[in-house]
C-alpha cells in the first residue's frame, strides 16, 4: 500500500499579492480604490514620494495590469491620470481578504 | 509610511486634500462682507439694492477664484476624480442644504411678514440659529471643520451687533463691526490656508516618463 500524501493548505500567507504588499503600492492602492481617477501631481502630494519614486511604482503595478495610466496633455503641459482597473480592485479586495484571514487566525 | 491604512480616513483625505485650498474660506467672507457693507448702502441705495449690488461682486469673485484654481493652484496641487460613494454623498449634500434653504427661507419670509411684532433679537437669533445649522451641515458633508467656526461666527455676529447697538450705541445695530471682523477673519484664512499650500507644493517639474507606450 502506497503511503499517500496530501499537499498541505496553502497557507493564508503565501496568498498575499506581493506586487501589493510593499508600503507605497499599497497606499497608492488604498487612494486609488476610494476614487475615479487621479492626476499624477495630485497623487504625488498624497503619497509624498518622490517624482521617481512614485513612477517606479506606478510601473510596476501597470505591469501587473492593476492600474491604467493614461497620458495626455492640458494645454501644452504634458498631464498623467491613473487609475485602477477592474483587475487591480479585484486584486485589491483579494489581498484585503487574504491580510484578514491571517490575521483572523492569530490568537489574542 | 506609519500611518494607519483605513480606506474611510484615505478618502477623507483625498477630499479634504482637493478641496481645503482655502478658496471656499475666502469666497464666504466676501459674501458675508454684504452683511457688513449692505447696512451703509442702504440709506442712499434703499433695503433691496443695497444687497442686489453685492451679486455681480460675488460673480465677480466666483470667477476670480475659479480662474484662479485652474490657473495657479490645480498645477501644484493635482486633480482628482472622486468615486461614485463621494459623488452620492455630495448629491445628498445638496438636497439637504436646499430643504434646510428653504425651510429658512419660509421662517424668515414669515418673520419679515410679522416683523412688527417680531423684536430685533428674534430676527438676529433666527438668522444666526440659520447660520449655524447651514454651516454645520456642511461642516459634516464637507469633512471642513472650520466651517462650524464660521457657522459660530456667522450666527453670533448679528446677536453681539444687536448687543453693541444697544449698549454702545453701533451704528446700523454693529452689523458693519461684527459681520466686517467675521468677514475679514474668514478671508484672511483662507488666504494663509492658500499662501501655505502654494508655498509648500511648488510646481512640478515634468519629470519622468510614466508607463509603457
Amino acid at each position: 500500500m502506497s503511503e499517500r500524501t496530501f499537499p498541505p493548505d496553502p497557507h493564508p500567507l503565501s496568498e498575499i499579492d506581493q506586487v501589493i504588499h510593499t508600503p507605497a503600492r499599497l497606499m497608492i492602492l488604498a487612494y486609488l480604490y476610494v476614487v475615479e481617477s487621479v492626476d499624477y501631481v495630485f497623487l504625488m502630494r498624497l503619497t509624498r514620494l518622490t517624482w521617481g519614486n512614485l513612477s517606479t511604482h506606478l510601473s510596476r503595478l501597470e505591469e501587473a495590469g492593476y492600474i491604467v495610466i493614461k497620458k495626455g496633455y492640458q494645454g501644452k503641459k504634458p498631464h498623467t491620470t491613473v487609475r485602477l482597473s477592474s483587475q487591480g480592485r479585484a486584486a485589491f479586495r483579494k489581498y484585503k481578504q487574504s491580510l484578514q484571514k491571517v490575521f483572523d487566525d492569530l490568537p489574542d | 509610511m506609519s500611518e494607519k491604512i483605513s480606506l474611510k480616513e484615505a478618502e477623507h483625505k483625498v477630499f479634504s486634500a482637493a478641496t481645503q485650498d482655502g478658496l471656499l474660506d475666502v469666497f464666504i467672507g466676501c459674501v458675508a462682507l454684504q452683511f457688513a457693507i449692505a447696512p451703509l448702502l442702504s440709506p442712499s441705495l434703499g433695503d433691496f439694492w443695497s444687497s442686489a449690488v453685492f451679486v455681480p461682486f460675488w460673480v465677480l469673485v466666483a470667477g476670480g477664484l475659479w480662474l484662479f484654481r485652474r490657473r495657479v493652484v490645480k498645477p501644484r496641487l493635482g486633480g482628482v476624480r472622486f468615486g461614485a460613494a463621494r459623488k452620492a454623498r455630495l448629491i445628498r449634500f445638496n438636497v439637504v442644504m436646499l430643504v434646510v434653504n428653504v425651510i429658512a427661507m419660509a421662517i424668515g419670509t414669515w418673520i419679515s411678514l410679522n416683523s412688527e411684532v417680531m423684536s430685533g433679537r428674534v430676527t438676529s437669533a433666527f438668522f444666526g440659529l440659520t447660520c449655524l445649522v447651514l454651516f454645520s451641515t456642511a461642516a459634516v458633508f464637507l469633512h471642513y471643520p472650520r466651517l462650524y467656526v464660521y457657522g459660530l461666527l456667522l450666527g453670533l455676529s448679528p446677536l453681539v451687533g444687536e448687543w453693541l447697538f444697544e449698549n454702545w450705541g453701533a451704528s446700523h445695530h454693529g452689523f458693519p463691526i461684527t459681520f466686517g471682523l467675521t468677514a475679514g477673519i474668514m478671508i484672511a484664512t483662507g488666504l494663509l490656508v492658500l499662501m501655505r499650500l502654494l508655498r509648500n507644493n511648488p510646481v512640478p517639474g515634468d519629470g519622468p516618463v510614466v508607463g509603457r507606450g
